[in-house]
């Protein structure tokens, strides 16, 4: 066992031409944690998770994973590494088969540089995926119900936990979750989070959950860091960060002067 | 009526090898966003190449070379139409087809020469359906192609590969995600493509002779074709390319007994054939709207 942590960023700067969305942020994640990642809309937040993933370039910085270095790397190279992310909006495939989406999720992981090897080589560890299909499977058992329809034909609920499940066939050790409560009702969202932490404690994957939704986000990690317009401007423990004026009136719905939070401001279970 | 069944016959088999060039544009616009306008050079070189061969290997054997020679070289224009970074736009891509057209034309011309180019199919003779006579090589053309776009339909619902392709034209965000590198997949889909376009002109050659600037014609035939079911649809694309050749053929049959126009019909041909193609794609979008 090395002692550098799962995932380290290092002053990442992404840019989308001469705009900088992301202004050297730097942060770090250690094997089976549970942190989280909040901040406004703008804030950087997707930027960062492109960056760390292999859809964007990064200006500068670096990304090591277990101490390796894979700045600037292609997607597949980090889902390999063990990070995979589940994108903002679930981004299922639509029109395939629930099962498909899973499997493809398996595929993903095998496919390097062109289409002919990486099919060989998933269909040489058919047997292997095979059992991971099935333990997913019984981790979600909805979706062995859903295994046939497509899946743009499911709620979004569901969605989500065919993202997650697809993301899970790649076998990460980190799983980066873009906005998972967006969009969806709060009791799909508490069902969703409680499988999630379970997932964390007895499967041991690391989660990097990246919420505006900052009460879910802090309730469910022990960690958090907060980014606004790009840069980093708070860390620390969830509880001490829920206790944090600038917080708690930026994020929390709780104003200074205004006593009681608005209501609907937030998704999710809000005690 | 013998007259009209004979025009449909020969409609419905030029159209199903337009129907090819159509999904191949389909399959290419899904997963990459291009429009190819070097689909119909594809079709122009499998005729052309098939002609070269056939007279020194068996015909099998001869038109299996020319798909995949022209697969391999519909791979390589797929590889530099999408662009070795991720900066290629769209529109740059179907530039950069354009220009492949134009350049596999030019070479056409230098190597194969400014004149129609057919090989004699090996059926000596044509059938008599009940007074109807049928070139079987129009039924070789429309059932292959049929065989071929099953095939392809089957291959995406139900390989992984297959799968990976339909998971590009559908997301190609997620695709990129999951690791599927979206470039070697465009390629993928340029080069099956570029073979399915090679097959229709390989079949149809000896009944509707290739010339090396054949390729507008089959481009903007194909292009129709895949319109027709709003650049999104193999299927819609296969009925497309159908109903394209059938009109066709009946603008070219009947245009002559209209007066005024007589010989001059044949220039009407695909004039006529893309005005009933917009038309009935005005229809369908209509109808799509008030559903």
């Amino acid at each position: 066992m090395s002692a550098a942590p799962l995932l380290e960023i290092d002053g990442l700067v992404v840019k989308y031409g001469q705009a900088i969305a992301l202004d050297g942020v730097s942060l770090s994640l250690e094997a089976g944690e549970r942190v989280a990642l909040i901040g406004p809309n703008g804030a950087g937040k997707t930027s960062l998770l492109n960056g760390v993933c292999g859809l964007v370039k990064p200006a500068a910085g670096r990304v090591l994973l277990d101490g390796r270095d894979l700045t600037g790397r292609a997607p597949g190279e980090i889902v390999r590494a063990g990070l995979t992310q589940v994108p903002e909006g679930r981004q299922v495939f639509p029109t395939l088969p629930v099962e498909a989406n899973l499997l493809l999720g398996a595929y993903g992981r095998e496919f390097r540089h062109e289409l002919v090897s990486a099919t060989l080589r998933y269909i040489g560890r058919r047997g292997e995926i095979a059992v991971r299909l099935e333990r997913v499977y019984s981790l979600m058992p909805k979706l062995r119900e859903l295994r046939e329809r497509p899946a743009g034909r499911t709620s979004g609920g569901e969605q989500q936990m065919v993202a997650i499940g697809r993301a899970l066939m790649a076998e990460p050790r980190l799983l980066a979750i873009d906005e998972l409560s967006l969009g969806l009702a709060p009791l799909v969202v508490q069902d969703l989070s409680e499988f999630l932490v379970g997932l964390n404690e007895e499967e041991g994957v690391a989660l990097l959950l990246v919420e505006q939704n900052a009460v879910l986000a802090l309730e469910l990690c022990a960690r958090a860091y907060v980014l606004e317009a790009g840069r980093l401007v708070l860390a620390g423990p969830s509880d001490e960060l829920e206790r944090n004026e600038t917080v708690r009136s930026a994020y929390l719905g709780g104003g200074l002067e205004v006593a009681d939070a608005e209501p609907g401001t937030q998704a999710g279970p809000s005690s | 009526m013998k007259e009209f069944l004979q025009l449909v016959v020969v409609g419905v088999s030029t159209g199903s090898a337009y129907a090819l060039v159509g999904i191949g544009m389909v399959l290419i616009f899904r997963t990459t966003g291009i429009v190819n306008f070097a689909q119909g050079s594809f079709a122009v070189l499998g005729g052309l190449f098939m002609v070269a061969l056939v007279d020194d290997i068996h015909g099998l054997v001869a038109g299996l070379a020319a798909v995949l020679v022209v697969a391999f070289i519909g791979s390589l224009v797929g590889f530099v139409a999408v662009g070795f970074r991720h900066r290629t736009t769209p529109l740059a891509s179907l530039i950069i087809t354009l220009g492949i057209a134009l350049l596999i034309t030019s070479l056409n011309l230098l190597a194969f020469g400014d004149r129609p180019h057919t090989y004699p199919t090996i059926f000596d003779r044509a059938w008599d359906i009940g007074g109807v006579l049928v070139q079987p090589q129009y039924v070789l053309v429309a059932g292959v192609t049929l065989l071929a776009a099953l095939l392809l339909t089957l291959g995406l619902q139900r390989t992984i590969a297959g799968q990976a392709l339909v998971a590009c034209a559908d997301s190609r965000r997620a695709a990129e995600l999951v690791g599927i590198d979206v470039r070697a997949v465009a390629v993928v889909a340029f080069a099956v493509s570029a073979g399915l376009s090679a097959l229709g002109w390989v079949l149809l050659t000896p009944v509707d002779p290739v010339n090396y600037d054949s390729d507008v014609r089959i481009a903007i035939n194909g292009f129709a074709a895949a319109a027709f079911g709003g650049l999104a649809s193999i299927r819609l694309a296969y009925v497309g390319g159908l109903v394209l050749g059938v009109a066709q053929q009946l603008v070219v049959g009947y245009a002559d007994k209209i007066p005024g126009l007589g010989q001059q019909a044949r220039q009407y041909e695909l004039a006529a054939a893309l005005v009933i193609m917009l038309v009935l794609i005005g229809w369908r979008a209509r109808n799509e709207v008030h559903e």
